[in-house]
């Protein structure tokens, strides 16, 4: 394929600008988060984050210079390794905290369930395209999404990951509203569920009905189960409006925040830079957000629209629910912060889900080839 | 190809306009909330977190202030301390308080050390406060504890002082030991003390426990997540512990323990002329170092338990009936009350009759006739009979109380017994029933409902030889800063005097020489060239008495207890020695040979120091005690 011109001319260097900054802001975060241990034997996180951002700059301009059109072509087959990446988990992954989800690939820890999010947003994408609807779908017209869903979903339940699970039910179920599905399907079908949901409870494993018993009441428990979310709390809380400045958080200098550079870090960064620089941050996250909406609005057609629509919500429910559990809003879910969150897998993924949403920004002048 | 593609039209987006929007909306919303959030947490609750946060980081370490030592009266260190470590756990920083115990029990385990059991059991606990998990322990387990910090967290290693009982099981009584403090202190004396702390449970150690303890400082420190220093903020020094300084001489006071030779019992030895306690010793006694980090629950039990009751200080606590040396308040009382002169003579033809009661002489075939100096010399009983029945119970309990029976000392130790001294009133209010002359005939040799202590038995004695003042017996000479700055001194201090005629005086006094330098006198065994010695034998029945310990072993719980009373120089006395061996025998033969030893020990003391004097014409050094707690003194070891 012969590189096109207009690719450079046309690129979308605002969003790319934004990625890259808040790039720049977790590193500099994730070095807070390390700075106490000084551990000369290993290489530093921050070190290593550095190096998954340049892996991540690599995949982001190969998913943007590939034509979309293209990807989403082969969305299947993208769709068909993933889930034999999953599968080979079980046989080839290694357990951390009890959780198997990582797997060795070529010299790097890989994280499959993180690419699956990624993969089932083309492989919706791609079915919801070539299946169009003049009317809303009804129920038995998304059997085959389900299905798409659903396979992934209990794979990743098994490991058990339980928030990147959850996570692809939510993009799922965004997609299906933004596709347009009959209120009448959708309506009973929701009410089943929901009756449901306490029969779910017993599928539950130990630790996660506590997590989300103490999600309903933190300080009953704050030394065992409590403790993530209350010191967490603390870690925030105490950053007060101007934050206590960088390396200079007690919380996180003192590891009383636990798992400060994954899930956590929002918290370190809230203790650290204060109420202004979450807001700061926040805002970009926003802005970044609304860049994506306004690429699939503008996307030049119907796959590059529900693909851009999906990556800009994974983005968004990412934010949500991991800022909204570190704030003590919703129960502790295994969800990263997107960017920020320490952790390879993730930041690769999203880095290249921001090259296809390049890749669609730029497409959309380029009207034929 | 692209044709397969379903381009977007107007009507698409028409349709989809209305669906961004709402997504729009939804972001906004959704993202605002999260800004409320924060601004809920960090600014409107911001403060209150801040404190939070700071509580987590910071403790107030409590720096102990080191104890006091405890010296004899020649300076001479009877109690010191050494460095010895605890293991703390802080459950807060523990995470999961039993993974923690776990593991270190399975630590332990590998490297065959030993662990409480109990720390199994400790279950997640809402408590800050560190738990002591282990007192004293040894050094292979503190390394261990250090060596895997990261993984035991919460656990930490803290230095605390512990005592050191130099003379060990010879002066525990006095001394006494520590123990941490009971709930019930703890909620009495409110400030002073916290939860675990290590306080004065016996002895002096508990009755000089505010002075010996000194004031703990504080340490503000920023800790981490698993306890760990990360600096100091600021700092309050302690202030050290006082040093006590005993009137016990320790040389007297080995000998006294060494004359017992285990046999149970006791031996207090004062100096008649302002009550200062040289030598207190019961037996049999208990090792004070074992209750230094805390004392096992079966040593405990193995003391707490024992039938001969180790843990009692019979010097003050034992009360035993007096027998014989009795008979110095009755002859005095006698005397005084005019009812005898020493001329008075009395037939003794081995007993005596009242009413239908016969009372029997120690010496079957009797004395034959005795004046009150050879009564007191060869213990007639039946003498002393005649003068009880003359007296009456009272007369002789008013003398008993002028000598200081029948009422606990003031010393200077907790746990104080006063003896009984029986009057017709007592008798009434106690038993509800009358007086019976009889029991005045057994009262008037030290019998029946009499009982008095070791150290009131060696006071009365002293209040005689030095003149009649009765004393207030003092066993702590002075409290001194840690630089030897004398804080309190312990002046003697007089309870009373004798209301007994020089004259009076005198004829008992010597009739107490001959007990032990006439012949026929039944303390020979006191007998010595130089330091002529004054005494009084005693043979207390055990048989039928009320107050008749219930454990003594058969063979000899029947026994009668042997006492000796005696001071030296009889016309210049500078030592008074009582002496009680339960189960003995005969005090003449059983208890005077006790006395003879301390008394010995006295005079050799003594002359030793008189020439080394001659040779230096210095004082006696004075020796510094030491107050590094680190050093290891080669504890001396105990008789087998």
């Amino acid at each position: 394929m012969k590189f096109d011109r207009r690719l450079l001319l046309n690129f979308d260097w605002k969003l790319f600008g934004m990625v890259l900054i808040i790039c720049s802001i977790g590193v500099m975060n994730i070095y807070s988060t390390g700075f106490s241990l000084a551990d000369a034997r290993h290489t530093p996180l921050y070190m290593k984050q550095m190096q998954s951002m340049t892996i991540g700059i690599l995949a982001m301009f190969i998913a943007f210079s590939v034509d979309y059109r293209f990807i989403t072509r082969h969305a299947y087959i993208i769709y068909g390794i993933s889930i034999a990446l999953l599968i080979a988990v079980f046989f080839l992954g290694t357990a951390v905290k009890g959780s198997q989800r990582w797997i060795n690939l070529v010299g790097f820890s890989f994280q499959p369930s993180e690419l699956m999010k990624l993969t089932l947003i083309l492989a919706l994408s791609k079915y919801f395209d070539e299946h169009r609807l003049p009317q809303p779908y009804r129920l038995r017209e998304l059997a085959i999404p389900f299905l798409i869903v659903f396979l992934p979903f209990f794979i990743i339940l098994k490991q058990p990951d339980l928030g990147t699970a959850l996570m692809l039910l939510i993009l799922f179920v965004s997609l299906v509203f933004f596709v347009g599905v009959r209120l009448k399907s959708v309506l009973p079908a929701a009410a089943g569920i929901l009756t449901l949901l306490p029969a779910a409870w017993f599928f539950l494993k130990d630790y996660q009905k506590q997590r989300l018993l103490t999600f309903l009441n933190p300080d009953e428990d704050p030394l065992g189960t409590g403790y993530h979310i209350l010191q967490s709390m603390i870690a925030v809380g105490s950053g007060g409006f101007l934050g206590k400045g960088f390396l200079k958080g007690t919380q996180t200098q003192l590891k009383f925040l636990p798992e400060q550079q994954t899930d956590f870090i929002f918290s370190v960064f809230a203790e650290e830079w204060g109420f202004l620089g979450g807001l700061v941050l926040v805002l970009i996250f926003l802005a970044l957000i609304l860049w994506g909406v306004k690429i699939a609005r503008h996307a030049r057609d119907y796959a590059g629209m529900l693909i851009a629509f999906g990556i800009t919500m994974l983005l968004f429910w990412e934010v949500f629910i991991n800022i909204g559990m570190v704030l003590g809003l919703l129960p502790v879910v295994g969800i990263p912060l997107p960017f920020l969150s320490y952790g390879g897998s993730s930041l690769v993924v999203m880095m290249t889900a921001v090259g296809l949403l390049l890749n669609i920004s730029v497409r959309r002048y380029i009207l034929q080839f | 190809m692209a044709s397969r593609h379903n381009r977007l039209n107007g009507h698409d987006s028409a349709e989809f306009h209305q669906r961004f929007r709402l997504l729009l909306l939804i972001i906004v919303c959704t993202m605002a909330v999260l800004v409320v959030r924060m601004w809920h947490l960090q600014v409107i609750k911001g403060s209150e977190l801040y404190q939070r946060s700071e509580s987590n980081s910071m403790r107030n370490r409590t720096i102990r202030a080191v104890r006091g030592v405890i010296l004899d009266t020649n300076r001479k260190v009877l109690v010191d301390n050494q460095a010895a470590f605890d293991i703390l756990l802080y459950p807060q920083r523990a995470g999961n308080v039993q993974d923690v115990t776990n593991r270190f029990a399975t630590l332990c385990t590998e490297r065959s050390l030993s662990y409480p059991e109990e720390i199994l059991q400790i279950r997640k606990t809402r408590s800050v406060e560190p738990l002591r998990i282990e007192r004293n322990i040894s050094r292979e387990k503190l390394v261990l504890v250090e060596a895997h910090t990261l993984e035991l967290p919460g656990m930490v290693s803290e230095v605390v002082p512990v005592r050191q009982y130099l003379q060990g099981e010879k002066m525990a009584h006095v001394i006494g030991y520590m123990g941490e403090i009971s709930p019930e202190d703890l909620e009495k004396e409110g400030m002073r003390y916290a939860s675990g702390d290590m306080v004065g449970k016996f002895g002096i150690e508990r009755y000089l426990d505010a002075s010996l303890r000194g004031t703990n400082g504080a340490e503000n420190v920023v800790v981490n997540v698993v306890g760990k220093e990360v600096r100091i903020l600021g700092r309050l020094s302690p202030i050290a512990g006082r040093n006590v300084v005993l009137t016990i001489d320790s040389v007297l006071q080995e000998a006294a323990w060494d004359a017992l030779e285990g046999r149970p019992g006791s031996v207090v030895a004062l100096d008649p002329r302002d009550g200062s306690v040289l030598a207190m010793v019961s037996s049999p006694a208990f090792d004070p170092n074992l209750f230094r980090g805390g004392i096992s629950v079966r040593d405990w039990k193995k003391l707490s338990q024992d039938p001969a009751h180790p843990l009692e200080n019979r010097a003050i606590s034992g009360q035993y009936p007096p027998g014989s040396t009795y008979k110095l308040v009755v002859a005095a009382a006698a005397l005084e009350e005019g009812l005898v002169t020493p001329d008075t003579s009395f037939h003794c033809n081995g007993s005596f009759t009242l009413g239908n009661r016969t009372f029997h002489c120690w010496q079957k075939h009797g004395h034959g006739r005795v004046s009150l100096h050879r009564a007191i010399v060869s213990s007639c009983d039946v003498y002393f009979y005649n003068l009880g029945k003359l007296l009456g119970v009272d007369k002789i309990a008013h003398y008993a109380r002028a000598f200081g029976f029948g009422e606990a000392t003031g010393i200077d130790l907790p746990r104080e017994k006063g003896g009984i001294i029986p009057t017709r009133e007592w008798k009434l209010a106690r038993f509800k029933k009358p007086w019976q002359p009889g029991e005045t005939i057994s009262i008037s040799i030290g019998q029946g409902f009499n009982t008095v202590t070791p150290l009131q038995l060696a006071l009365a004695y002293g209040t005689l030889a030095n003149g009649g003042t009765l004393w207030r017996p003092r066993i702590v000479r002075q409290i001194e800063t840690i630089d030897g700055k004398v804080v309190q001194a312990f002046t003697p201090e007089k309870r009373g005097t004798l209301p007994i005629s020089e004259k009076n005086r005198l004829l008992i006094r010597d009739a107490l020489w001959g007990v032990v330098n006439e012949p026929g006198g039944t303390g020979g065994a006191l007998r010595r060239k130089e330091a002529d010695v004054a005494g009084k034998t005693g043979t207390a029945q055990v048989v039928g008495l009320p107050s008749a310990g219930k454990v003594r072993s058969f063979s000899t719980r029947f026994r009668d207890h042997a006492l000796f009373v005696c001071f030296a120089p009889h016309d210049r006395p500078e030592i008074v020695v009582a002496v009680i061996a339960e189960n003995a025998g005969h005090g003449g033969s059983a208890a005077a040979p006790v006395a003879r030893k301390v008394i010995d020990a006295y005079f050799d003391q003594k002359n030793q120091a008189g020439k080394e004097q001659t040779v230096r014409q210095d004082s006696p050094s004075r020796s510094k005690p030491s107050l590094a707690a680190v050093k290891p003194d080669p504890a001396r070891k105990e008789d087998p």
